[in-house]
């Protein structure tokens, strides 16, 4: 494979290193936690609340409806932010260390 | 050289194919759909005398037979001209195809933009396109809160595995989880699970595949598996994933252009105005009757109850809370355990291009799905659900009576360019998945089992190359084999199958080897086996399977009414008589049978296994890990943590 062997293990104590991990952790595991909460409320309140579907909020247009369209939204956004956050500070943050690294 | 005899020999097959297939020609293109207005109104009386048990059941709607029925000559042209261009695609790619990393991966040279397309176009399936805008124009607001799994589906993959996967991986998933365990064993278990899942979703392709042109054009159900088999096969032997790359950003750009101007075409006529659109729509006295007469099944009106808005309140079609929710799991945690998903993160060089193409897909899959629902909608306004499950009781033609409908009608030439082109794009959907089902199931065989396991990894690339292409040769020809069995088949469950394997086995292997220190090959090897098998034997009980006795049982009710009316000297209609004679024989046919594994009816009461099965898989992964104790795999965990976090020494095609 040809190419430089790592100490990998001295990398893991590399304080960046760490810094990266639980950054790249608690964001990536907070809004993967966040949007399957709102993913799963879709079921959930459709299932057992289905009165709050039926509330016509714009014309005939009620609130499942908009609560649906409101899912897409929110997905994009997450990947949207999601982007952003990783092109200003994870792709730094790695980019720094494999130099002090390498 | 050899590679362009064998396209010639291909081509020439096909043609042949294509001409056999156009020899029972004999309806003429002029006899379009009945799209009068008041002939759906009519066919509604039967459905109302007979007591139709469940919705999704075979609705006994009779009547005037309706058909789509596409101009033959202007869609086989453009079937050839999507043909054409791939097999180009295919000579192309196919020269620049020498080594391991080349056919599985494009030789990592695809771009984070190509990529995000290629995956939509892997993902998006027919099923996706015909069924669910289908779903919508029978059951209202249910249709489009189906839609919403399969656009979740990237969350988990752009958050957690995208990423992390393409920094520790190769090829394979066998590759991800045999980094730090015992390569052999969790290699082989990881095969048999691609294999199988792959297989599972590529014979639900097919089966749809040959049914969707035995209707639309008159070609035989063998003739079609055998022409999209015999396609798929030649897109991957010769141009592997470069190909398979392109075939598919092909198609996602076909389906998303069809699907633009037909979403496009509804809000026009609609008026550019939402709001009224959908005032339309609950106030259509066609909408209405569907949902009183056909839904929820009143004979009489209730008093004031408005069965308009009924369409846009859930609970029309999704009637189990937990088996949405099941679902639920499906697509959020089964599309990023899927093997042919996976493989493609392999393709870009590196993880910021795997994030980047799966925000792409994200945002292709998002708007596809929304425009889904207006054309959905749409269908319901402008067709009439009436009109639609004449066609097809399951609403899978509302898509393509709609894009006949918008460019003209029936037999215009508007109206068969736009029914012909809706119909190519269905064509090459189908052609670009099954192409990448089939490159990930040889790429198991190949590359785990064969180079891996069998080789000890000591192969040269030519050797990888020529085994990887006969391996896909072999699927491929197996898969046309299953596909002409499972002609019969109920291949619903397959799909469901897929992603429900996928989730409760991949996916917990594939994170806790990523993200859990003390996991090994014993917790690998009861993940995948435990998840595979758990959510099969659930599967195998659930409803979705046949049941023979409950068919009888829904026959006899039909037959008892109709020979109550009878009785009471009522004169039966015609389709009502021939109703009668249908239902004694399904009766006949049906009583005492039981479904394929011996049961008169259903064991496990949901449709989806993932609320149960998922957790089994998780647990087993756990467990194994802890019981079996690697010091090994923990010692190792450091090295799979800073790849799939930094990129370190990430697999480019380079180096191998």
């Amino acid at each position: 494979m040809g190419k430089t062997s790592y100490n990998w293990s001295e990398i893991a104590q590399n304080p960046k290193y760490l810094e990266l991990k639980r950054k790249k952790r608690v964001f990536l595991f907070g809004w993967w936690i966040v949007a399957s909460v709102y993913y799963f409320s879709l079921p959930l309140l459709s299932g057992y609340f289905p009165e709050l579907f039926k509330i016509k909020l714009i014309g005939v247009i009620n609130f499942g409806y908009l609560f649906i369209l409101s899912q897409f939204l929110v997905a994009i956004f997450v990947a949207m932010y999601y982007t952003k956050v990783a092109n200003r500070d994870f792709d730094r943050l790695t980019d720094e260390l494999v130099r002090e690294i390498q | 050289m050899f590679t362009k005899i064998l396209s010639t020999l291909m081509l020439t097959l096909l043609l042949t194919t294509v001409g056999i297939a156009a020899e029972p020609s004999k309806s003429s293109p002029q006899a379009g759909v009945a799209a009068s207005s008041s002939a759906p109104v009519q066919v509604q009386a039967g459905t109302v005398a007979a007591p139709a048990p469940v919705a999704a059941n075979p609705a006994p709607i009779s009547g005037v037979p309706t058909k789509v029925k596409p101009n033959r000559a202007i869609t086989i042209s453009m079937f050839m001209t999507i043909i054409g261009i791939t097999l180009c695609v295919v000579i192309w790619a196919a020269r620049s195809t020498k080594s391991a990393a080349d056919f599985y991966t494009a030789g990592g040279g695809i771009t984070g933009l190509q990529n995000g397309w290629a995956i939509a176009g892997d993902y998006m399936s027919a099923a996706s396109f015909l069924g669910m805008s289908g779903l919508i124009s029978l059951y209202g607001i249910d249709g489009f809160m189906y839609a919403v799994g399969p656009m979740f589906s990237f969350i988990a993959i752009l958050l957690v595995i995208a990423e992390p996967c393409r920094n520790a991986g190769k090829f394979t998933l066998g590759d991800i989880l045999s980094f730090r365990t015992a390569p052999k064993p969790v290699r082989a278990v990881a095969a048999v699970s691609t294999v199988t899942v792959s297989l599972f979703y590529l014979i639900a392709q097919m089966v749809g595949a040959g049914k969707l042109m035995q209707v639309l054009l008159d070609i035989p159900y063998r003739v079609s598996v055998i022409g999209v088999g015999v396609l798929m096969v030649g897109y991957v032997v010769f141009g592997g994933m470069k190909a398979t790359t392109w075939v598919q950003i092909i198609k996602a750009g076909l389906l998303m252009s069809g699907t633009v101007l037909l979403a496009f075409l509804v809000i026009a006529k609609s008026g550019f105005n939402p709001v009224g659109f959908f005032t339309d729509i609950v106030g259509n006295p066609l909408i209405q009757d569907h949902v009183r007469m056909n839904v929820l099944k009143d004979a009489l009106p209730k008093p004031g109850f408005d069965y308009g808005q009924r369409f846009m309140e859930p609970g029309l079609f999704l009637k189990n809370p937990l088996d949405q929710v099941s679902l639920g799991i499906a697509w959020a945690l089964g599309a990023a355990g899927l093997p042919h998903i996976l493989m493609r993160f392999f393709t870009v060089p590196s993880a910021k291009e795997a994030r980047k193409s799966i925000v792409i897909a994200l945002f292709i899959n998002s708007t596809f799905f929304f425009l889904i629902n207006i054309i959905g909608f749409g269908a319901a306004l402008y067709l009439s659900p009436q009109l639609i499950s004449s066609v097809d009781k399951g609403g899978n033609m509302a898509t393509l009576l709609l894009a006949q409908l918008l460019g003209g009608g029936a037999g215009s030439l508007g109206g068969d360019m736009f029914l012909a082109f809706i119909c190519a794009v269905a064509f090459a959907t189908i052609l670009a998945v099954v192409s990448g089902l089939v490159l990930a199931a040889s790429a198991a065989i190949a590359h785990d089992v064969y180079v891996n396991i069998v080789m000890d990894g000591k192969a040269d690339q030519h050797t990888q190359v020529k085994v990887a292409r006969i391996t896909s040769l072999f699927v491929g020809l197996a898969a046309i084999v299953m596909g002409l069995a499972a002609e019969k088949e109920n291949v619903v469950a397959l799909v469901a199958l897929a992603f429900a394997v996928a989730a409760s086995g991949n996916f917990p292997a594939v994170m806790l080897s990523l993200f859990w220190k003390r996991f090994n090959t014993a917790g690998v090897i009861c993940a995948l086996l435990v998840g595979t098998i758990s959510a099969l034997t659930l599967v195998v009980i659930s409803p979705v399977m046949t049941y023979p006795q409950k068919i009888a049982d829904d026959a006899k009710k039909i037959v008892s009414t109709l020979e109550k009316k009878q009785l009471e000297g009522v004169v039966l209609a015609d389709k009502d008589q021939k109703l009668l004679e249908k239902s004694r024989k399904d009766f006949e046919k049906n009583n005492g049978g039981t479904s394929m594994v011996g049961l008169k009816a259903p064991i496990f009461p949901l449709k989806n296994p993932g609320i149960v099965s998922v957790p089994l898989g998780l647990i087993a992964a756990i467990l194994g890990a802890l019981l079996f104790r690697d010091r090994r795999a923990e010692e190792m965990f450091d090295e799979v943590e800073v790849r799939q976090i930094t990129g370190l020494g990430i697999s480019k095609a380079s180096d191998h």
